[in-house]
């Protein structure tokens, strides 16, 4: 197969997704009083209403229509004041009604809008010339959400006597309905990404606007956030969409960038071989990086959709949506394009601080307890010494103050957080009981300088003809001498300038 | 003091016990008596529920010796449809598929009737899943009429209509999707009421058509629904039913006031239509006639889309049928065909062979309407004219108070004489636009018929919500017609003394 | 057009009731009957007219607090259940010879 680079010079990939995710922060199932959770026995979590008991009736959690309402709000859909439930209906064990309680035509959120800010070696994916770029090829791109809609979550089916859990092959299933009438929330977007790279992005955007609003755990790999990807390809210049595969079991950002990848060029080889692609839904196989289909649909399904009698309609009054958008916090590009203007951070490290909201909130903590100037630091420590740490925003914020007076080198602040982390030890006071302060007290470190240069003039030769990389032998020299607590930037410019003289 | 318990009024159970001249056991056990004389005929009982009864009876007589404050209906004998929860019973909805079934819970409407006090003695005969108009569709046995056992007691709630009749007990609950309260009532000669859409909870009663269904009483006399429909809403709208609303009120503190001057409607064309019985036409004739020795103004009105209400029902009823029993798969509950070994194969078998023949022709009907394609024709203009059919009664109901017009166009029938479907679809043309619209009606006893001897009802459908102005007019006309507390002749006075 | 005994026996299909040759053939004369009784709905004018799904008037906006109940202990969950394995419901092979059973 050819490389997706390749490909995508001759074809445009035409992409949508359809996003389902669960509202894990919520207490309670979407229709009943159960109680959401993840890792419970089979069945622990069941009532009549989720387990579909003949008479018991739907009632939705008003929490459930919020959260949704914010969604829609934080991705620019408007807000539609009339809207109502549908069953949809298909014969499922998983579904206890043996049909879904979700929404008809007309969703709580209609026609939304996310811009895609597509940088870095990402961008290269892209090889048209229709998005204006910046000098370094990035550039921006509108993706349309065309609706997201309320439903409830279906039950876990566990296969049994096939291989590996596969339903080919199993003698039996077994059902657990505690993730049965779980809320659920569907968006859709238009078809309006072209590259792996976009829809990547995208849906990384949309798990940060979700946990920034609070209403899932956005987690893929425990499906809490479950992505579909449909994808179909057309000759460059063409307007006419092919005929579209949808893409299913993808769990990490990583396996949606790489499943359409995966699918384009092997779309680009069946239609370049004179072969058809036909309308199927594949599978991906993350071990063996490939799609596969799974089966073919003989007919359209016919879910015999029509409004939920049980359900009284949603007219959303205007207060009701001012309520749940005083309740959207300030969102990820907000908050990034304020790190930007209030503190000067580099606009990546920005992004990827605002991006996520427990490292936003440590971060702006960390700013609040620390003296003016010094969040660039905060943000270098954040974004390059803390994945994988746990630390309080006081210990960030010490932390960042040391290195911002050059009191400690990046070295030792590694060591340092291996110290205070899991403790309530302030970095500063470790940092003197330890002996670690380097000393800036210039007077101090000539004086060492002189002497290092006083017996090494060997090296004082070679550097004035020109070999400027003995400088690093002769700061270690100095480090030495001072037994490590002089500060290496220092002895590096007090070197320089005397070497220099 | 000797009494009979079937000619005893609901109020009179209460206030005997609480004055001790007998107590809730002694109720309790002659109602069980009056089951165990009068329904080897009958056959309105597909349980009776003794444990449950004689533990609510001590109970009510404990609280008594107590000292505590008696209930509403302390002590009053009630049974339910049996497509009612309750927990201790089996909710079988007369059908195989459910055949075992267990309650996992209790209904709010059986719960409440249960805090008023009430003595629950079992559950009813019904048509299987409320799909008829006979309760000869039951899957274990059909119910007699107790005015004559040759005879239907009309349906779905045929077997609550004739346990009341048969003076079994005081009061029994049933539902009505399109008239399966009020044309058993009419067919056994007692009051049967169909509540406004929204007045009583649906939650725990197994749904036929969420948008039509409704629950409701029955009784020998106006007074005994009355009461039953305060205890039903007491408490206000029940939390887990979406559509059920805050109606909480006392339906006695209006039950006598006067008619006079207030308009009740009539509309001739209805009682000249094809189909209506002589006997059950001049039956008519003679209650409008005592309504307006009573005082009420009679005027005429017009319904001009209702001629079309058995046309909506049937494109509306089966699409809501399908999609409520699509849920009867065998798998949770339910009847489960044996030794399947592909998933397919057992939910097709179990459907096929769980449920009876009516139940499989709605939900087939159901599943073509609601097809893409199809949805529209019928199913989306029915829910229109659905919109004009209301709009025909906002219309009346600004000129009258209620409407009165035949339950059923003919008294009880004899078992099997009527056979095609389409026929009897057509026998509930009185009722089902009441359920479109979503207002009450009631079926209230008015003679018995000229030619056959049989109970008559009148009915009166009042506007959306105006449920205690529509019991106001059936105790008027009640109070003109002299048949309050009827108990079938053959059954009176056959065990249950007290 | 009325309809014929295949397109009933496709709609058993999807309903997933299980009709013998006899019953297909009562079933596609009840249907065609049935569907008769429904012309006089095809008689009118409905293009101005909004449908009323929900007959309970200005009733809207039903919700609840997001605040657990009890529900139902396995035992009870499971009690009507024909087949079980352990604490879950157990259904026969989905998949047979690699199509829908
Ligand atoms: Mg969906
Ligand atoms: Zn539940």
């Amino acid at each position: 197969m050819r490389r997706l680079a390749e490909v995508l010079r001759d074809w445009e990939a035409v992409i949508g997704l359809e996003v389902h995710t669960e509202l894990t922060t919520l207490e309670t199932k979407m229709f009943c009083g159960c109680r959401l959770s993840h890792d419970d026995e089979p069945n622990a979590n069941v009532c009549p209403v989720c387990l579909g008991m003949p008479g018991a009736l739907p009632v939705p959690n008003e929490r459930a229509i919020e959260s949704i309402v914010m969604a829609g709000i934080a991705t620019n859909c408007e807000i539609m004041r009339r809207s109502m439930f549908y069953r949809k209906h298909y014969f499922y064990p998983d579904m206890a009604k043996n049909f879904q309680t979700t929404q008809g035509p007309v969703a709580f959120c209609m026609h939304g809008r996310l811009d895609l800010e597509v940088s870095g070696i990402g961008a290269q994916e892209r090889p048209d010339g229709t998005t204006e770029r910046t000098a370094d090829g990035s550039y921006v791109t509108p993706i349309r959400i065309l609706r997201i809609h309320m439903e409830e979550d279906a039950a876990k089916m566990v296969h049994v006597g096939g291989g590996e859990g596969r339903i080919g092959g199993a003698s039996e299933s077994l059902v657990d309905y505690n993730r049965c009438g779980a809320p659920l929330i569907e968006l859709v977007t238009e078809p309006d990404l072209r590259t792996p790279e976009e829809a990547r992005l995208f849906m990384e955007r949309l798990r940060q606007t979700f946990l920034t609003l609070g209403i899932s755990d956005c987690s893929l790999e425990h499906g809490s956030m479950r992505c579909d990807g449909n994808v179909s390809l057309r000759r460059r210049g063409e307007t006419e969409l092919g005929t579209k595969t949808e893409m299913k079991n993808i769990n990490s950002l990583k396996s949606l960038h790489d499943a359409l990848e995966y699918e384009i060029c092997r779309q680009a080889e069946v239609l370049e071989g004179g072969g058809r692609v036909y309308q199927e839904t594949r599978h991906w196989e993350p071990s063996r990086r490939r799609t596969v289909a799974m089966r073919m649909k003989e007919t359209a399904d016919d879910y015999r959709m029509y409004p939920d009698p049980d359900l009284a309609p949603f007219d959303l009054s205007d207060e009701f949506v001012e309520r749940c958008r005083a309740r959207v916090p300030e969102l990820p590009d907000a908050k990034r394009d304020r790190y930007v203007g209030s503190f000067g951070l580099r606009r990546a490290d920005a992004a990827q601080i605002a991006g996520d909201p427990a490292v936003a909130a440590l971060f702006e903590g960390a700013v609040a307890a620390s003296r003016g100037g010094v969040a660039p630091t905060v943000a270098n420590v954040v974004v390059n010494l803390l994945p994988g740490h746990v630390l309080s925003a006081a210990q960030v914020s010490g932390l960042s103050n040391l290195l911002a007076d050059d009191a400690i080198t990046f070295a030792q602040a590694r060591e340092l957080l291996e110290i205070v982390e899991g403790t309530d030890a302030d970095p500063e006071r470790v940092v003197d009981e330890r002996g670690m302060r380097q000393s800036t007290d210039v007077g101090a470190l000539e004086t060492i300088v002189d002497e290092v240069l006083g017996r090494c003039a060997d090296q004082v030769r070679q550097y004035r003809d020109g070999n400027r990389k003995v400088v690093g032998f002769l700061v270690g020299q100095c480090m030495k001498a001072s037994k490590g607590t002089g500060n290496p930037k220092l002895f590096n410019q007090l070197l320089s300038q005397k070497l220099g003289e | 003091m000797m009494a009979r318990l079937d000619t005893l009024p609901a109020r009179q159970v209460a206030a005997g016990i609480a004055a001790g001249d007998f107590t809730a056991v002694e109720v309790a056990r002659a109602s069980l008596d009056a089951i165990a004389a009068r329904d080897g005929q009958v056959q309105a009982f597909l349980q009776v529920s003794e444990e449950l009864a004689l533990a609510a009876a001590t109970r009510i007589d404990a609280a008594r010796a107590a000292g505590e404050p008696l209930p509403p209906l302390a002590g009053v004998p009630v049974a339910f449809k049996d497509n009612m929860n309750l927990l201790g019973t089996r909710t079988t909805c007369a059908s195989r598929m459910l055949e075992s079934y267990e309650s996992a819970y209790t209904a709010t409407c059986v719960q409440r009737m249960l805090d008023a006090g009430v003595i629950p003695l079992g559950k009813l005969n019904m048509d299987e899943f409320a799909f008829g108009s006979t309760t000869d569709s039951s899957a274990f046995h059909p119910t007699n009429n107790p005015w004559d056992t040759r005879r239907v007691p009309g349906g779905s709630s045929g077997g609550s209509a004739a346990a009341v009749a048969a003076g079994e007990v005081t009061v029994a609950l049933g539902s009505d999707t399109g008239g399966s309260i009020r044309q058993p009532a009419s067919l056994c000669g007692v009051v049967g009421m169909k509540p406004t859409y929204g007045v009583v909870s649906r939650y725990g009663v197994v749904a036929f058509g969420s948008s039509l269904d409704q629950v409701g009483p029955f009784g020998r006399r106006v007074e005994d629904v009355a009461l039953a429909m305060s205890a039903l809403v007491a408490g206000g709208r029940d939390r887990l039913d979406s559509t059920s609303q805050d109606c909480e009120q006392d339906y006695l503190a209006h039950l006598d006031d006067p008619i006079e001057g207030r308009a009740v409607g009539i509309i001739p064309a209805l009682l000249e239509a094809e189909g209506l019985a002589p006997e059950v036409r001049a039956a008519m004739q003679e209650a409008i006639g005592k309504l307006a020795a009573s005082g009420a103004r009679i005027v005429e009105v017009d319904l001009p889309n209702m001629a079309n209400s058995i046309a909506a029902y049937y494109a509306l009823a089966p699409c809501e049928a399908f999609s409520n029993l699509a849920r009867f798969d065998g798998v949770r509950y339910g009847y489960q065909e044996p030794g399947c070994t592909a998933l397919s194969e057992q939910l097709s078998l179990s459907r096929a062979h769980g449920f009876g023949v009516e139940a499989k022709r709605r939900q087939m009907l159901g599943a073509y309407l609601l097809s893409s394609g199809v949805y529209d024709k019928y199913y989306l203009a029915a829910q229109k004219v659905r919109t004009l059919i209301t709009a025909d009664y906002q219309r009346a109901f600004a000129q009258v108070d209620a409407i009165l017009m035949p339950s059923s166009p003919t008294v009880a029938w004899e078992h099997g004489s009527i056979s095609d479907p389409a026929a009897l679809y057509l026998s509930d043309i009185y009722t089902i636009s009441s359920n479109i619209a979503g207002n009450c009606g009631i079926s209230v006893p008015v003679c018995l018929g000229a030619q056959s001897g049989l109970p008559i009802g009148a009915q009166l459908q009042g506007r959306a919500f105006a449920d205690a102005t529509l019991l106001t007019f059936a105790r008027a006309l009640e109070r003109a017609c002299e048949m309050e507390g009827a108990v079938a002749p053959a059954c009176a006075g056959k065990g249950g003394e007290l | 057009m009325p309809l014929t005994k295949q397109d009933v026996a496709g709609i058993a299909d999807y309903a997933r009731i299980a009709l013998t040759d006899a019953e297909l053939d009562e079933m596609t004369a009840y249907l065609n009957d049935a569907i008769a009784l429904l012309d006089p709905i095809l008689e009118y004018e409905l293009d101005d007219v909004e449908p009323t799904f929900h007959p309970i008037g200005e009733l809207v906006n039903v919700v609840r607090d997001d605040v657990v109940a009890a529900g139902l202990p396995l035992e009870e969950a499971l009690a009507n259940a024909s087949s079980r394995r352990g604490r879950s419901f157990r259904v026969p092979a989905i998949l047979v010879d690699g199509g829908v059973a």
